[in-house]
Parts: structure tokens; C-alpha cells; sequence
């Protein structure tokens, strides 16, 4: 047993849907462009020697660790004065961790029952691009190797032996059957994506599963999307859809029945004006919005126009909830096995030296 | 019960539509349940079937086309609800709509039954006169009284279009929103109910207009007045409808309170009582015809 992997500890400081809504975590989430800088001052901190950020359209977490004497309140205090924000309006909406308590709240994001959507899929893919992205940097370590590789064993363990991910709780089937209300067959409405990242990708995939054809990808970064890192003209090719050239969707919106943006832009992308004209040339079809962007982008007041539905992160996740309440009974016994496991790893991680062969970084893709 | 007595008929009627909206609704509740589905299409059947013979043995008894009080108008409105929705049920299977009109069916049949004023037996009064002894005038009369029924279904059309966006605009999922079709879907449905219930109203009072022009003594100009203001009512919103000026949910909202407002009219469009205020020389003139 090594001294020095004792005497390590583990710290957490995030935001989250469970204490900030929407307009707060605008404020708190990294824009994408300031990722590195980030990553620059925080790998920097006094006594901190692993980090990992997880920034996603729900939460903001830092994930540390760090030899005896370093206090979250550190990452608390760079994040409130990087973001400059407010540090008692951050206390009040985010939550600091360490020791098993980091473990136990990564192994309950991963498996999703964590999430907004009790049991969605999406978040894993998000740790693991968060992970690898770490890795890159070389800013993950021993620690949170071993933290993440647990993660990700807790996540299939937790899916694969519970119930929490039966029934429709998927980001695309829920949009499908809001479409389903409103244009009756969904093969028959005309998609639009503004963005190739995973929510993208996910609608893309439910609306092509229900015979959809009409299925058209713009990208803000036509080359290249930050979310995704691929280009959207790929998606597009992958389902057999079309690309369309971003500076010209603007002028196509009345011919797409669903339009779906999902970009880290910080600026609206959809105003309220381009909504009316496009709604004035199909003025008795529904449109129906949705915006999985945060920061959000399409305009709040085109909720206001008639025969406009708009939906955002929020209402879509609502709902996937309300549907699942009957899981919730699953979600507790599938908290309980995950409490237990994080102690176990936990004992382990401060307990015994960890092979240096088994927090391999280079597994991180394969995870 | 007495199969050859009209009101137990449309009593039986009434009572197998309000079965009809129970095993509807149970059967919304509990989707995986079959039998319930299969009882609210008998139940409206049934129905269907009694009122038919009710309004059937009530026109043998009146001798015309039972029309006379506001018990036979509500009926004859409800029955033409119900062949509506049969009819566009072998085009949709639209499960929750048989629920909706067989509960407006039940509902209007019950009150109309209820209230024994409204069926007064005016055909045994030594004043009357058969009421339509021109068959085109009976012709005028269930055309109208059938466009009546078609835009009582685009009534309950227009509320579950309201009762859907509602849902989707409250972005919740009632179990109202999940079952209830499509807006796009209702939105089509109320156009083609509109179109139909105009054209046949139009041709009611074509039918209806070669007769007064004959005999305009007939029509009280109160009722002249409110049936082509209702004609032109449901003229302009098809046209507003068609050049899509009037959509969404304003259109729904104006053909639920034209409805209103044909049902509120259903009394002043009653000529039957022409006789008091015409001299008996006119009327026999007319009889004589």
C-alpha cells in the first residue's frame, strides 16, 4: 500500500437541473470556446493534481483530485471567479462533494438516475467524451482513471440489471411521439437539425426508425461541430439525410415541419421574426421547435405565434419523466446496489496501491 | 319496454349511448383492454338502431318528418350525429370520437327526454295541420336537420383540436393528449366536416327557397333572417378556412360558437305555428294545394 495513494482525496463541485433551472445553468455552463482556457487555470490550482470537466446541457461538474490540504472551496472559487459570477449565488445552486461521496454521485450519473430523463443513455456517452477529452489533456491521473473506469462498469451494470432504462425515456422517442400529436404520421413531417452533436444524433436516429425521409442537418461550424466533432454533412450522410448550407436554412424554415437546434452557439439562433415570416408562407401547418441548446437558441417569444409549439430541454424532459414514474420504484434499488458498490471502490481506492496497468488512458475510447 | 312506443325507444337509445361513453372512456383508460372498445361500437349501434325506429314510428304517428318540437329536433340532430360519425368510421378509426358523440348524444337525449314540455303532442291538437304536406318542405327539413349534425361533429372535432393543443401547449402528457389524434389530422377533418355540412345546408335552403318563393306566407321573417344569417355564417368561415385567413385555433373556437348559436336558433326556425297567425282561408287554400 503506498502513503500517497492514502492519503488522496476525491472532490466534486457541480451544477446541476436538481438545483438550478435552466436560465441559471446558462449562466454557470463553460461556452466551448472557453474549454481550454478553463482547463489552463484549473489544472493550475495549488494541490490539485487530477482534473476532469463535465460540461453538458444539464450540468457543470468538476471533478478532482488532490494529496490532503486541498479544499473544494477552491474549485468553488476559480469556477465563480472564471464565470464571474456571484460566489453566494453559486453556493446556492451547486453542490461540493469528496471522498465516496464523488464515487457514489459519478456512478449515479452514469447510470442516469441522475439525469433529468431517469435512465437516459445519452449522459454515459457524455462522461466517456469527457474523460477522453481529460485524458488528451493529460489532466486525468491515477485516481480519476480508476474513479471513470468504475463509472462506466456501474453504468452497464446498472442498465443492464434494473429496469431503469425500459420504456421510452430516449430524448428522440419523446420528440417523436410530440410530433406524433401534432402532424399524426411522423414519417410524413420534415425534420431540420441545427447542430451534429449527440442529441442530434439521437433525433435523427428515433425519426428515421419511423420511416422519416425528410431528414435535413445544418451545422453553425459547417466543417466541423464542436459538440460532435464531426461534420454535419456526416450525420447527414449516416442516415441517409441531407446537408444544408447554414447560411441558407434561415431562408428554408417554412419548408421543415420539426426543427430541432442543438449547437453550443451563446447567441439565438431562430428569432421570433424569422419564425412569423416563415409561419406566413404555411400558415395553417403546425411547426413544431425545439430547442436542446443551453444557452437556448430560438427566440422565447415564438412560443407566442399561433400554430407554433416550442419545446426546450426542460418540457422535453418533464415529460420523459412523467412517464416514468413508475420506474422510480426501480431507481431506488438501483440507488441502494450503486451506494453499496461506490463503498466498496471507495475501500479500495484508499486502501490499496492501484496497478498503474489497470488506469491504462488509452482504454478510455474502448470503455 | 314497448318497442312500438317512440320515447322508450329513444329512452333505450339515449341510455345505450351513455353505455357507449362509459366503455369509450374505460377503454381510453385501459387501452389494452378490447373487449371495451368492441362494446362502445355495439353500444352506438344499438343506439343508433333504436333511435332510428323511435324517429321512425314518431314520423308515423305525425305524419311527416318528426321535426314538430324540440324534442324531435334534438333527436333528429343526435341521430344525424351518430350517422355522421358511422359513416366516417369506415374512413378513421377514430375510437375517441364514437365516445365523444355517443356521450353528446346521450347527454342531448336524456335532457330532451326529461323535460316532457319539450315533446308537447301537438299532432293531436284540433289545430293541426300536417305539418310538412309538401314533401319538398320535409326535403328542406332533414337536409338541414342533417347539416345540423354535421356541424355537431365539427363541434366535438374543434374540442378535441382545442383539448389537444391545450395539452401540447401545457407540455404535459395528459391522457387526453395521447389518445386523442393528431391536430394536423383534426385540422383536415374539420375542413372536409365543414365543407360537407356547408354544401348541405346550401342545398336545404335552395330546396327550402323554391317553396317560399311560392309561398312566402309561410316564413316568418324571423326565421328566414336566422337561417341565412347561420348560412352565411358557416359560408364565410369555409371561405376565411379555405383562403387560410381564419386557422388554428381560432377557427375551432368560431365553429364551436356557430354551433352554439344554431342551437340556441333551433327554436325561432320552427314555422309549424303559422296557423295562428294566418287566416284559416290561407291555410286552407294551402291545404287544398
Amino acid at each position: 500500500m503506498s502513503s500517497s495513494e492514502q492519503s488522496k482525496s476525491l472532490h466534486l463541485l457541480g451544477s446541476s437541473h436538481h438545483i438550478a433551472d435552466l436560465a441559471v445553468r446558462e449562466r454557470i455552463s463553460l461556452p466551448q470556446n472557453k474549454i481550454d482556457e478553463f482547463y489552463g487555470g484549473l489544472s493550475a490550482l495549488p494541490g490539485l493534481d487530477e482534473c476532469l470537466l463535465l460540461n453538458t446541457c444539464n450540468r457543470t461538474e468538476i471533478y478532482g483530485a488532490s494529496k490532503n490540504g486541498f479544499s473544494t472551496n477552491l474549485l468553488h472559487e476559480y469556477l465563480s471567479n472564471f464565470q464571474k459570477i456571484d460566489p453566494v449565488f453559486l453556493s446556492k445552486h451547486s453542490y461540493q462533494h469528496s471522498g465516496e461521496k464523488v464515487v457514489r454521485h459519478l456512478f449515479e450519473v452514469t447510470a442516469g438516475i441522475d439525469s433529468q430523463m431517469v435512465g437516459e443513455t445519452e449522459i454515459l456517452g457524455q462522461v466517456k467524451k469527457a474523460y477522453e477529452d481529460a485524458c488528451q489533456r493529460n489532466v486525468s491521473g491515477k485516481m480519476l482513471n480508476r474513479l471513470f473506469q468504475k463509472g462506466f462498469q456501474a453504468a452497464k451494470w446498472a442498465r443492464t440489471n434494473t429496469g431503469i432504462s425500459k420504456g421510452q425515456v430516449n430524448l428522440g422517442n419523446v420528440l417523436c411521439e410530440l410530433a406524433r400529436r401534432i402532424f399524426g404520421k411522423v414519417s410524413n413531417s420534415r425534420l431540420l437539425v441545427v447542430g451534429a452533436g449527440e442529441v442530434a444524433e439521437s433525433a435523427i436516429e428515433a425519426f428515421k426508425s419511423r420511416g422519416s425521409q425528410a431528414i435535413t442537418v445544418t451545422g453553425r461550424t459547417f466543417e466541423w461541430c464542436p459538440l460532435s466533432r464531426r461534420k454535419p454533412s456526416e450525420l447527414a450522410e449516416k442516415f441517409g439525410g441531407f446537408a444544408l448550407s447554414f447560411s441558407k436554412y434561415h431562408e428554408s424554415l417554412h419548408h421543415f415541419d420539426v426543427i430541432l437546434t442543438s449547437t453550443a452557439s451563446t447567441r439565438s439562433l431562430i428569432s421570433e421574426n424569422e419564425v412569423k415570416r416563415a409561419m406566413k408562407r404555411r400558415p395553417a401547418k403546425p411547426l413544431f421547435l425545439i430547442d436542446a441548446s443551453v444557452p437556448r437558441n430560438i427566440d422565447e417569444a415564438v412560443a407566442n405565434i399561433d400554430n407554433v409549439f416550442l419545446y426546450n430541454m426542460d418540457d422535453v424532459s418533464a415529460i420523459a419523466n412523467e412517464n416514468l414514474k413508475s420506474r422510480m420504484a426501480e431507481v431506488e434499488r438501483c440507488r441502494n446496489v450503486l451506494s453499496k458498490k461506490a463503498v466498496r471502490i471507495w475501500d479500495q481506492m484508499t486502501l490499496h496501491t492501484l496497478p498503474s496497468s489497470s488506469v491504462n488512458q488509452s482504454t478510455a475510447s474502448n470503455s | 319496454m314497448n318497442f312500438n312506443e317512440a320515447r322508450d325507444l329513444l329512452w333505450t337509445a339515449s341510455i345505450l349511448y351513455v353505455f357507449a361513453v362509459s366503455f369509450g372512456f374505460a377503454s381510453t383508460y385501459f387501452s389494452k383492454n378490447n373487449f371495451c372498445k368492441q362494446a362502445t361500437l355495439f353500444a352506438i349501434v344499438l343506439g343508433f338502431f333504436f333511435q332510428t325506429r323511435g324517429l321512425y314510428l314518431r314520423g308515423l304517428e305525425i305524419s311527416g318528418c318528426p321535426l314538430g318540437n324540440n324534442l324531435e329536433r334534438i333527436q333528429f340532430i343526435t341521430w344525424s350525429l351518430i350517422l355522421t360519425f358511422l359513416i366516417l368510421r369506415l374512413l378513421w378509426k377514430l375510437n375517441l370520437l364514437g365516445s365523444l358523440c355517443s356521450g353528446m348524444a346521450g347527454l342531448f337525449g336524456i335532457i330532451s327526454l326529461a323535460n316532457v314540455r319539450w315533446d308537447h303532442r301537438y299532432w293531436t291538437e284540433d289545430s293541426y295541420q300536417r305539418l310538412f304536406s309538401d314533401p319538398w318542405i320535409e326535403l328542406h327539413a332533414s337536409i338541414a336537420i342533417f347539416s345540423y349534425g354535421i356541424f355537431a361533429l365539427l363541434a366535438i372535432v374543434s374540442g378535441m383540436y382545442l383539448i389537444q393543443r391545450k395539452s401540447l401547449l401545457s407540455k404535459k402528457s395528459g391522457i387526453w393528449g395521447t389518445f386523442l389524434p393528431a391536430i394536423n389530422d383534426l385540422d383536415h377533418s374539420a375542413f372536409r366536416l365543414l365543407l360537407v355540412g356547408t354544401l348541405f345546408l346550401t342545398l336545404s335552403i335552395v330546396v327550402g327557397g323554391m317553396h317560399w318563393v311560392h309561398h312566402p306566407e309561410f316564413v316568418t321573417t324571423i326565421k328566414l333572417f336566422i337561417t341565412l344569417l347561420l348560412w352565411a355564417g358557416y359560408c364565410i368561415l369555409f371561405f376565411l378556412r379555405y383562403s387560410n385567413r381564419l386557422f388554428g385555433s381560432k377557427f375551432f373556437k368560431t365553429a364551436i360558437s356557430l354551433f352554439i348559436v344554431a342551437m340556441m336558433s333551433m327554436g325561432f326556425v320552427n314555422s309549424k305555428n303559422r296557423h295562428s297567425s294566418l287566416p284559416t282561408s290561407s291555410l286552407k287554400a294551402h291545404d287544398e294545394q
